[in-house]
């Protein structure tokens, strides 16, 4: 199956279709998901980093250019925030396609907390695959959702170091790393 | 020592990357659309609260602003320190009169209290450079992820000492009092106490700088009144530039609001406070027009 990136090339901004492409083959393949075909659509009349991913017959992940942004470099393509805006979707998909997901809500029905916690399962899958992740910054989004406290670091190192879960183990580790009087 | 150095070389090791407020203009895209959100957003306002989704990721990039604006507001008080001489200061007048500069010329000469103020302020720049790294640290930022914009020590590099009161002091160190109110009210509502305790402590000094900025601006102007005006004109300039195009004003649209209340305790009047609401809406409007045009554009170009 195929990758298909729409556009095919960029006017505001100076992304190669090329590259991308690319990094979304490798990591579909990776993922294991490639017997599904995956669109891409990319919104370049904002930088905001926005990323929605829509699970079907096809896979069509819609990314707004900030999310593939070099933030060094304005309106620049990286490769690393294009794998990990990538990567996290794609991991959610395959979860969701996993079986273990079924109960999960859909991605625009997710709390804040909730959201937290997959994204912070998903990237710490994504640096075990060899992507450059900061640590630091998922754990400060996950500390912005569930509290400033050792309950919830605990529970963010134990959603970036396991694989496997399913939504409900996801979901209970997000709803106890919030303290019962906060 | 030279005088009045340019803002291109400006000391940086290669994890900076400088941009100017030309190229930040340049920019066709924005965030300041007129277009309904797509399906799964949940974003009213652009204003930079927790309950924003993508609130980490731009309080990260805001910090790493307020970082690169530390360091330039360091820069910019040094360099007051040293671009102008006391009426006094026979010594650095040779020493300028050999360089070319007009003898007996005192014009750009200010007191001796003002410049001992401006070492004050730039120790406390040096403090706050030290702060914003740790905070930036602790929210999972890198020194040099974010393209650096030079426009405020542009604004610093006035070579008439009145402008720079002005244009740093007030435009510059009151736009600083509206972003570190935005982040410590961020820190306050998503229970982050280092980011709170550590605005709150830089806000306060930035209201002695403003305040520091308001009373010389006054005193050395006290018999000029043109030259009070032009200064205070240049002030609506460069707080019209450091808008950002709209992202600092009363609007909702804008994540930065504008901090009315510390900019009273900072020596501003209600009059140059509605002033500064203005000239941040046009700019704001400004901007979204200019937006409107360029998106038009680019789209014909991708029509054709």
């Amino acid at each position: 199956m195929s990758v298909t990136l729409t556009p095919a090339s960029f006017t505001f901004v100076s992304f190669d279709a090329a590259v991308i492409e690319t990094i979304a083959d490798d990591l579909v393949r990776s993922l294991g998901l490639h017997t599904h075909p995956v669109a891409i659509e990319v919104d370049e009349t904002t930088p905001l980093a926005r990323v929605q991913i829509e699970v079907g017959d096809t896979i069509t992940i819609r990314a707004e250019s900030g999310a593939f942004e070099d933030t060094r470099k304005p309106r620049q393509l990286s490769e690393t925030a294009t794998a990990t805006a990538l990567g996290r979707v794609l991991l959610r998909a395959r979860d969701r396609l996993s079986g273990g997901f079924g109960e999960a809500p859909s991605d625009d029905q997710l709390s804040l907390a909730q959201m937290a916690a997959w994204e912070s399962y998903s990237v710490g899958r994504l640096e075990r695959l060899g992507i450059t992740a900061n640590q630091q910054r998922w754990r400060y989004n996950f500390r912005n959702r569930h509290g400033f406290h050792d309950q919830s670091d605990a529970a963010f190192d134990q959603l970036w170091s396991s694989e496997g879960l399913t939504w409900a183990e996801l979901a209970e580790i997000s709803r106890a790393a919030v303290p019962a009087d906060a | 020592m030279r005088k009045y150095f340019p803002v291109d070389e400006l000391a940086r090791d290669q994890r900076f990357n400088q941009v100017t407020m030309r190229d930040r203009m340049a920019d066709p895209r924005s965030v300041l659309s007129d277009r309904p959100e797509s399906a799964g957003a949940r974003r009213g306002s652009n204003r930079l609260v927790p309950s924003r989704p993508d609130a980490s990721g731009a309080a990260r990039a805001l910090m790493h602003g307020i970082f690169v604006g530390e360091i330039q507001a360091l820069e910019g008080a040094g360099r007051t320190c040293h671009d102008f001489r006391t009426a006094g200061d026979s010594a650095r007048r040779d020493q300028d009169e050999s360089a070319g500069l007009p003898p007996g010329d005192i014009s750009d000469a200010i007191p001796f209290a003002l410049k001992l103020d401006m070492a004050r302020q730039a120790w406390d720049e040096a403090r706050h450079v030290e702060i914003s790294v740790k905070l930036s640290d602790w929210m999972g930022g890198e020194i040099g992820e974010f393209a650096e914009n030079t426009v405020l020590f542009q604004a610093a590099c006035s070579t008439d000492p009145v402008l720079r009161l002005a244009g740093v002091n007030r435009a510059l160190e009151g736009l600083a009092i509206d972003v570190f109110t935005t982040m410590k009210e961020f820190g306050d509502l998503a229970g982050d106490p280092f980011l709170e305790f550590c605005e709150d402590w830089m806000l306060a000094d930035e209201v002695t700088h403003v305040k520091m900025g308001s009373d010389w601006l006054r005193r050395v102007t006290e018999n000029d009144p043109d030259r009070r005006k032009a200064a205070l004109e240049f002030q609506a300039v460069v707080d019209k530039l450091f808008s950002y195009g709209g992202t600092r004003s009363d609007s909702q649209e804008s994540p930065i609001g504008l901090a009315r209340r510390f900019r009273e305790l900072a020596g501003f009047t209600d009059a140059e406070v509605e002033g500064i609401a203005e000239v941040s809406l046009a700019a704001l409007n400004e901007r979204k027009a200019s937006v409107a045009k360029m998106q038009a554009a680019a789209q014909q170009f991708t029509d054709a």
